[in-house]
């Protein structure tokens, strides 16, 4: 019981900052999402389109090293590029968001059966015509998985914001820990779980009307 | 009769992993735990305890490192995990105690004392007198910054304070007494932004002018590396982090030859020292085992 009045105490005491970083979280992981929705998923068309093998697998590559350079490092690197904040800190979520993302999308729109899109072809449906109207309804139970995935993986990530001074979540996480206080430890890791979940709920919701419609 | 069994195959279970815990030594001794935070100095001591035990008795000792901070630390000598590690005073004030328990000073024997007493009860533990290095919050600014505006003390950078944006870590914006909300009643002003990050990139922040002024670290070595100032704290704000040896009552107790050895490294090393020590680790990319030993060397505390 008092372990509760201790918590809801605190919550008045820091509502504003705890606001504020969450806040901050938010709207960094919205800027990474778009970003890399907006880039990867057409670039993941694309991709199933060409034919080229090692074209491909350098885009894979390529997107692979990304994820596996320690972030601290890549965080380092960004700093003299584009200095502390916000900036650097969607820059280097958007880069080590491109593979879960990248990888689904296309494994996603892979795995249409190709006699469906010989069928379309056959109706007389143009490229852009197969593309919006068999291929992409077909893929997008993939595609949304992957969309899904990647931004429960975002929501997560963008805890490391906190180590460029860009606020979020992490913050309070890093500041609790460093100041030993199992409050702020608890607030920031819930409200980031909160929030992955909520999302993953909303996206859920998406996905099924859009199956509908 | 099942559930006999299981209970005593899990009693055989039980004695064989606790007879892994008391580890033995080559020389027939212990095997002792000491646990190092994130920062290199806590590391290098981990060194010098581990080469003057090793070489005085017939004991050993282990030393896990990058531990994030204090309070870990504290839990795991709590849980008989870790038997020595090097704490700081002015942790003291650093939301273990409640207010009442605490009386805040920025005096270094009071908060010593205040150490020694308060976490030696809590955690059963000797908190020792200090190494002789203090490792404290202090304001640094580019030495150019500082000569073009006259700036020598920290109230002298209230009058630029408004084009001043601060690095700092995660958690001196948030703490109570020596945070950020502290410095802003002592010193009667605030800054343009204040952001917390990582301590290695605060450094790359200054370096690549992304930000004016960090809350650095008296022995950061990285003040010399970038040519920092640290600023005179003239409303002798900062309360002071004197680092201490920290070891478990039961392991000082029992082994008094371990005891000996913790008394000799009290007053051992300076901040300029040590400073110059993790200079040599975190800039020269040498080892802390061979940077302690050559400082023991020299010292004659070792062969």
């Amino acid at each position: 019981m008092e372990l509760l009045t201790d918590y809801i105490a605190f919550w008045q005491d820091k509502y504003d900052s705890i606001l504020t970083y969450t806040w901050e979280h938010l709207v960094i992981s919205f800027v990474v999402m778009l970003l890399s929705i907006a880039i990867t998923v057409p670039l993941a068309i694309y991709m199933t389109k060409i034919k080229n093998e090692q074209v491909k697998g350098l885009i894979f590559n390529i997107a692979n090293i990304f994820q596996t350079i320690p972030t601290v490092a890549l965080l380092a690197i960004m700093i003299p590029l584009l200095g502390i904040g916000f900036k650097p800190a969607v820059a280097a979520l958007f880069l080590y968001a491109l593979l879960p993302l990248l990888r689904n999308t296309y494994t996603g729109i892979q795995s249409i059966d190709p006699s469906i899109v010989e069928a379309a072809k056959g109706m007389g449906f143009s490229t852009f015509g197969r593309l919006f109207k068999v291929e992409l309804p077909a893929a997008m139970p993939y595609v949304m998985s992957g969309i899904r995935v990647t931004t429960v993986y975002i929501i997560s990530w963008t805890t490391l914001a906190a180590l460029i001074g860009a606020g979020g979540l992490g913050d309070l996480i890093l500041a609790g820990i460093g100041y030993n206080d199992k409050h702020m430890i608890f607030t920031g890791t819930i409200l980031a779980i909160v929030i992955a979940l909520l999302l993953d709920l909303l996206f859920h919701k998406f996905e099924k009307n859009y199956a509908k419609a | 009769m099942r559930k006999v069994i299981v209970a005593s195959m899990l009693t055989v279970l039980l004695m064989i992993v606790t007879a892994c815990g008391g580890n033995t030594s080559a020389d027939g001794g212990e095997v002792f735990e000491y646990g190092a935070q994130k920062n290199t100095d806590p590391k290098i001591m981990g060194q010098i305890v581990k080469l003057l035990i090793e070489d005085q008795t017939d004991h050993e000792v282990n030393i896990t490192e990058d531990i994030p901070a204090s309070p870990q630390v504290m839990n795991a000598i709590d849980q008989k995990d870790f038997d020595f590690a090097t704490l700081y005073s002015g942790e003291v004030y650093n939301n273990h105690f409640d207010e009442d328990q605490v009386e805040y000073s920025t005096d270094p024997q009071k908060t010593l004392e205040q150490a020694q007493h308060l976490f030696g009860e809590k955690y059963d533990m000797k908190w020792y007198d200090s190494i002789g290095f203090s490792n404290q919050y202090s304001i640094a600014i580019k030495q150019a910054f500082a000569d073009e505006h006259g700036i020598h003390t920290m109230t002298d950078l209230g009058q630029v304070a408004d084009q001043v944006t601060i690095g700092t870590d995660n958690s001196w914006i948030e703490r109570d007494n020596d945070g950020y909300e502290g410095y802003k009643a002592a010193y009667g002003y605030e800054f343009a932004d204040a952001r917390g990050m990582d301590v290695a990139l605060m450094y790359a922040a200054i370096a690549s002018g992304d930000v004016e002024a960090v809350t650095a670290y008296t022995v950061d070595p990285q003040i010399i590396e970038y040519n920092l100032t640290i600023l005179e704290d003239d409303q002798n704000f900062f309360p002071p982090y004197e680092g201490s040896l920290v070891a478990r009552n039961a392991v000082i107790d029992e082994y008094p030859e371990v005891a000996e050895v913790l008394d000799s490294i009290v007053g051992l090393v300076s901040t300029e020292e040590m400073t110059e020590l993790i200079r040599l680790v975190d800039m020269e990319e040498q080892s802390t085992e061979d940077v302690a030993r050559e400082f023991l060397q020299e010292k004659g505390m070792l062969e």
